[in-house]
């Protein structure tokens, strides 16, 4: 009997009918482990003989220095041709996820670049935009022509009606992007900022934390949903999982599409320094099995992208295509991934097309050069 | 590095030492200010000592003519000039008979605050350190100070020594000091190096490369100590020297990250080495400078990311005189 393949990842990556149907297609038994948070990341770096695939989530340069995966050799993936194409086309998909070609191809000195190479990194998977979601009725007070932004995300019409992300990677861009918004200040690089800018970002959310600004800090998805459905929150960080959930419960929830662009992110397929053997190929099979399409087609209902598009084409309902991918208003009730009705007849995505979407991105999730004084600054934060 | 002991413990046992092996021989008389003077020590410990010794029964006391080593007092007793007598003492013969206590402290607690620097920031307590190592104020203060002179610590506002954080930008900063000083260092050195000692330094680095398993950490310091510590030895400007210490952080960075990651790769920075060490082993200093700027360069952008793989844990274990403050 082969011993398992062990895949972990954040619970939003794996939701339960992908873990389902990998177990009844793949030949060999498959293990998933549900890991959110810090905790997560730590036994990555440091055990990785406990996981064989780890869906990273804004990690890679991080896990690939840690040397805690190994290098994904191209020739084995199905969709090798189409990495190779998108990576030297400079247009299409390496277009859309642009920062995450800039990490993709292992070069021979050991380092992460964009130039194509037989081995990479991690074998992306999924992609989106994520910015604020809000009730509504909160337009009602609003003039109709004034625009989403992030400062809303510190406006004093909302004091103590805010809800905002707890982990510090996302929670810090999105600061920024509010601070940046409301305070008309420009941040050199906003996906990474100095000491200072850190300080400025975080002093302000203390100080807003302090006028009693936000109502609550989510860490998990459920979280996000209970302050929004009875937790006094109008206006908050949330992700498309939740915002779907928010729909199929009746709360009129709206994806803002702030002037100031949104905050891009990615998740990929990464294989265990220590996998080896029969289980190595177990790990293989998993990843072709994911980029089949069915997978893809599952991620879509709950509004992530994937990489290639076509591949998931088939597996999707005509007006599913229309409505996730296509931007356009949805012609009936449309599924969950677990099959409940999450969009009602009529609404549209906010933001359109997925290519409109994904242009949005003006920053994509990542750890910061001054990471460790984020992490420092943001405990200040919550614990404030 | 005994720091345990007091200072008028390590005078006495120096005496008991040579007393027992008969290089201070019974019948010498021994003046608290002749044995300081020979001992390189203050006053006050030799009386001590020389009081705990007579209390066992190693030497007696003659009046106000000092000690006299044995138990009785002889009246053909002279004074020998202590000089002249080959005593066996702890560490290296030239130098003082220990130390000064802050200096060994001082490293001490410079190792440790750069061990838990890449995770905060820490509050020193000066009453801690005096516990700790059974030290008076007085020494714990002039530890202090060094570290202050050091830039390892500062004052807050509220006039508390912390330390840290260390962050990508004091890398940075340091990175640049020691760009511009430890390859001129290196090539200031060149020719007075043992030739036989780089080649030793050479084949470790080279076996290092051939090796199968992962370099453990006594390895990785003792390869960094060999390029950066040994070969700058010769240096003749102490001043040049100390420069280059004080900018070679990210080394402690790089410890870290072998002691938390199981999986390091230090294949680049092995060939690294040895590509200086070739250039150091047919005397091209100027060669030699220049590998070792690709080095620290190619380092110090390992360094960086090495920091953000740390920053995932959390709290390292301190040493009790410190608190972490965020």
């Amino acid at each position: 009997m082969q011993r398992p393949l062990r895949v972990i990842g954040r619970s939003e990556l794996l939701p339960l009918p992908i873990r389902q149907k990998a177990a009844e297609e793949l030949d060999f038994p498959v293990e998933f482990e549900l890991i959110d948070g810090i905790e997560g990341l730590q036994r990555v770096v440091t055990r990785p003989e406990s996981f064989d695939v780890y869906l990273q989530w804004h990690t890679v340069d991080l896990i690939w220095t840690a040397r805690c995966i190994q290098a994904i050799d191209l020739a084995r993936l199905k969709t090798g041709p189409e990495i190779m194409a998108a990576a030297r086309s400079q247009s299409g998909v390496s277009k859309v996820i642009d920062t995450v070609f800039d990490k993709l191809f292992v070069q021979p000195d050991g380092t992460l670049a964009r130039t194509p190479s037989d081995r990479l990194s991690m074998l992306p998977l999924v992609h989106g935009v994520d910015s604020f979601g809000y009730l509504a009725a909160l337009r009602d007070g609003l003039a109709p022509n004034e625009a989403a932004t992030w400062g809303w995300m510190l406006d004093p019409r909302w004091a103590g009606q805010v809800g905002l992300i707890g982990d510090p990677v996302l929670g810090i861009i999105e600061g920024a992007l509010a601070v940046e918004a409301s305070r008309s200040l420009s941040f050199e690089d906003i996906g990474n900022l100095s000491v200072e800018e850190v300080d400025e970002v975080i002093d302000t959310l203390i100080h807003k934390k302090k006028i009693g600004h936000f109502k609550g800090v989510w860490s998990q998805a459920e979280d996000a949903v209970r302050l929004i459905q009875r937790g006094g929150v109008v206006l908050q960080t949330i992700f498309s999982p939740a915002a779907a959930k928010l729909r199929g419960l009746g709360v009129p929830i709206v994806i803002s599409t702030p002037a100031e662009g949104c905050r891009g992110w990615h998740s990929d397929l990464c294989i265990s320094a220590a996998t080896g053997g029969e289980t190595l190929d177990a790990a293989y099979d998993f990843l072709n099995w994911c980029q089949d399409g069915w997978a893809g087609a599952c991620f879509a209902r709950q509004g992530y992208y994937a990489t290639f598009p076509d591949r998931i084409r088939g597996h999707l309902h005509p007006d599913e295509w229309d409505y996730w991918y296509g931007g356009i208003r949805a012609a009936r009730p449309l599924p969950d991934p677990e099959g409940r009705i999450c969009v009602p007849t009529g609404h549209r995505r906010e933001g359109g097309s997925h290519r409109e979407r994904m242009s949005r991105a003006r920053v994509w999730n990542t750890f910061m050069d001054e990471h460790t004084h984020v992490v420092r600054r943001w405990r200040d934060f919550m614990e404030a | 590095m005994n720091v345990q002991k007091a200072y008028y413990e390590i005078v006495r046992d120096v005496l008991a030492l040579n007393i027992g092996e008969g290089t201070l021989p019974k019948g010498t008389r021994l003046y608290v200010a002749a044995v300081a003077d020979r001992l390189s020590v203050s006053r006050s410990p030799v009386k001590r000592a020389l009081e705990l010794l007579s209390d066992e029964g190693v030497v007696t006391r003659d009046g106000a003519r000092g000690y006299v080593v044995g138990q009785t007092v002889e009246d053909d007793t002279t004074r020998p000039n202590l000089h002249l007598l080959d005593l066996h003492l702890p560490g290296n013969e030239t130098a003082a008979l220990v130390a000064p206590s802050w200096e060994m402290i001082v490293q001490k607690v410079d190792q440790e605050l750069m061990n838990a620097i890449p995770f905060g920031i820490y509050q020193i307590s000066e009453s801690g350190i005096c516990d700790h190592f059974k030290v008076s104020r007085t020494v714990t203060r002039e530890v202090l100070a060094r570290l202050h002179d050091r830039g390892t610590i500062a004052k807050d506002r509220a006039s508390h020594w912390i330390a840290g954080p260390l962050s990508a930008r004091m890398l940075d900063d340091l990175h640049d000091i020691r760009q511009i000083v430890e390859p001129a260092a290196l090539d200031r050195a060149a020719p007075a190096l043992d030739l036989g000692m780089v080649a030793a330094m050479r084949q470790r680095a080279a076996s290092a490369l051939t090796a199968e398993e992962t370099l453990t950490e006594d390895m990785l310091d003792r390869l960094e100590t060999d390029l950066h510590v040994t070969c700058l030895s010769p240096l003749r400007n102490l001043r040049l020297a100390q420069v280059v210490r004080n900018a070679q952080l990210s080394f402690v960075v790089n410890r870290l990250f072998a002691t938390y990651i199981a999986r390091h790769d230090e294949t680049a920075m092995l060939l690294e080495h040895r590509l200086v060490l070739d250039h150091l082993a047919i005397r091209d200093g100027t060669g030699a400078a220049m590998a070792l700027r690709h080095h620290l360069d190619a380092d110090h952008i390992r360094t960086r990311d090495r920091l953000k793989v740390l920053a995932v844990f959390g709290d390292p274990a301190i040493a009790p005189y410190l608190t972490r403050l965020v």
